[in-house]
């Protein structure tokens, strides 16, 4: 069984990338904040989760919703308010991007809280975002069979 | 035999609960040891739920390790970063208890202290991958062990909260993570569950790990009233409802309609056993067992 979903230790980012960084981030809050309500966690997934952030979860779920989720998709926390992964599920299927929903997202690393998600997609410090998926059901079909043959 | 035996043997397997006492007497959980022993294969050990203080679920199995009955220990993200849950599952595994059920854990602010800070460094998911990870000998920052862990790890799933489909989602993130057995929620409506088992069976899961049906006997329409309302992530058929509205003896009929739920449970594909959970009432799990035809240990 492979692991790659657990981080390994990183190096910390040096004083002189984490001013660049701050500088980065005003650009980013900029366009994350208002659109997606960004939490600035510094390892963005949007592009997995449909474009809605995870990290508005009161739990911080990062793969999927907790057992809470009440009638009609209300959170288990504060009632008033949708959970964020019901809403992501179903943008996924409307945006046919349900396959990345199988995807395990990695342990979130805390030395990249309050930095900018941008700099560190260059700096190969997090994966790429994905931005067009084709045949997506296609893809869900190959995850499920691809699992079935591999005996862990 | 082992329950990690009798789950790969493919018997029909019977889990009870216990919850520990709010204090630090052991003996309640000795006592309690008593209904289960000799009647059910392991016994769940629940982490503070409902984020409540309780004796640590670790010390708890270990008491009922020295009964003799086997403990499943269950493991929470709400209280532990991810250097204390490596930790505490080192501790486990040094005192001789292997299997872990993973869980994301309730919200503090159910508890009776919901001024306290969550953790939930981890979730559910990569809970189970840490301790698989731990299993194959290396530690999350990718130090070796010279002696390596040998957990069993299960995890929980909802097969009633929305949506749906994500649940099945979740479902088979979990199994690849590494559970090998999945508790579910309490069953109190057959219908989803049926439907919700169709579609693990046709995903494969159910030959990938061990599911166990919830089980959850009530002693009164109070306490389904009280779920339906305040607990979210329950669905609770209205025939049940009625049923024990009408009934004379309530606790009777709650008994009842338990084991008419196993008795149905047992025939859908795919389920390789039950968990039956009573809350506060663990007097009656070896009632329900006898009664159901099970549990020949």
């Amino acid at each position: 069984m492979s692991f790659e979903f657990v981080t390994s230790g990183k190096p910390p980012i040096s004083p002189r990338e984490k001013k660049f960084s701050r500088f980065l981030l005003f650009f980013e809050d900029v366009a994350k904040v208002p659109v997606f309500g960004c939490q600035h966690c510094g390892e963005c997934i949007l592009s997995s989760t449909a474009f809605i952030c995870s990290q508005r979860c009161p739990k911080r779920m990062r793969n999927g919703p907790c057992g809470g989720t009440g009638a009609g998709g209300s959170c288990e926390v504060y009632p008033e308010r949708k959970c964020v992964w019901y809403r992501i599920y179903y943008r996924s299927k409307m945006l046919n991007r349900l396959n990345l929903l199988y995807k395990i997202n990695k342990i979130h690393n805390w030395n990249l809280e309050g930095t900018s998600a941008w700099l560190n997609v260059f700096m190969k410090r997090i994966d790429a975002p994905i931005w067009f998926v084709r045949n997506d059901k296609k893809k869900v079909k190959e995850m499920l069979s691809d699992d079935i043959q591999r005996k862990n | 035999m082992t329950f990690k035996e009798k789950i790969e043997s493919g018997t029909f397997i019977v889990c009870g609960e216990i919850g520990p006492p709010k204090s630090c007497d052991g003996d309640v959980i000795r006592e309690k040891s008593k209904y289960f022993k000799g009647v059910v294969d392991a016994v769940n050990i629940t982490d503070n739920q409902t984020a409540i203080v309780r004796l640590s679920s670790i010390a708890s199995a270990k008491i009922l390790l020295e009964v003799g009955v086997e403990p499943i220990m269950q493991m929470t993200c709400r209280d532990r970063n991810r250097i204390a849950i490596q930790s505490d599952l080192l501790g486990a595994a040094a005192l001789g208890i292997h299997n872990v059920l993973c869980l994301t854990g309730d919200y503090q602010k159910f508890g009776d202290q919901p001024e306290a800070k969550g953790v939930f460094d981890l979730d559910s998911v990569q809970l189970i991958a840490t301790a698989a990870k731990m299993n194959s000998g290396l530690l999350l920052s990718e130090q070796e062990m010279k002696k390596v862990p040998d957990f069993f790890i299960g995890a929980a799933a909802n097969p009633f909260a929305e949506p749906f489909e994500m649940r099945l989602i979740r479902l088979h993130k979990k199994v690849k993570a590494g559970a090998r057995f999945i508790q579910t929620q309490p069953v109190f409506d057959m219908d989803i569950f049926t439907r919700w088992m169709e579609k693990v069976v046709e995903m494969g899961l159910h030959e990938k790990c061990a599911i166990l049906a919830g089980v959850m006997p009530v002693k009164s329409v109070k306490a389904l009233h009280h779920m339906k309302k305040e607990v979210p992530g329950v669905k609770i058929n209205d025939e049940y409802i009625n049923r024990l509205e009408n009934a004379s003896d309530p606790k009777e009929e709650g008994v009842k309609i338990a084991i008419e739920m196993i008795q149905a449970l047992q025939k859908i594909k795919g389920v390789r056993g039950i968990h039956i959970m009573p809350v506060m009432w663990e007097s009656i799990t070896p009632v329900i067992v006898k009664e159901a035809g099970l549990g020949a240990i």
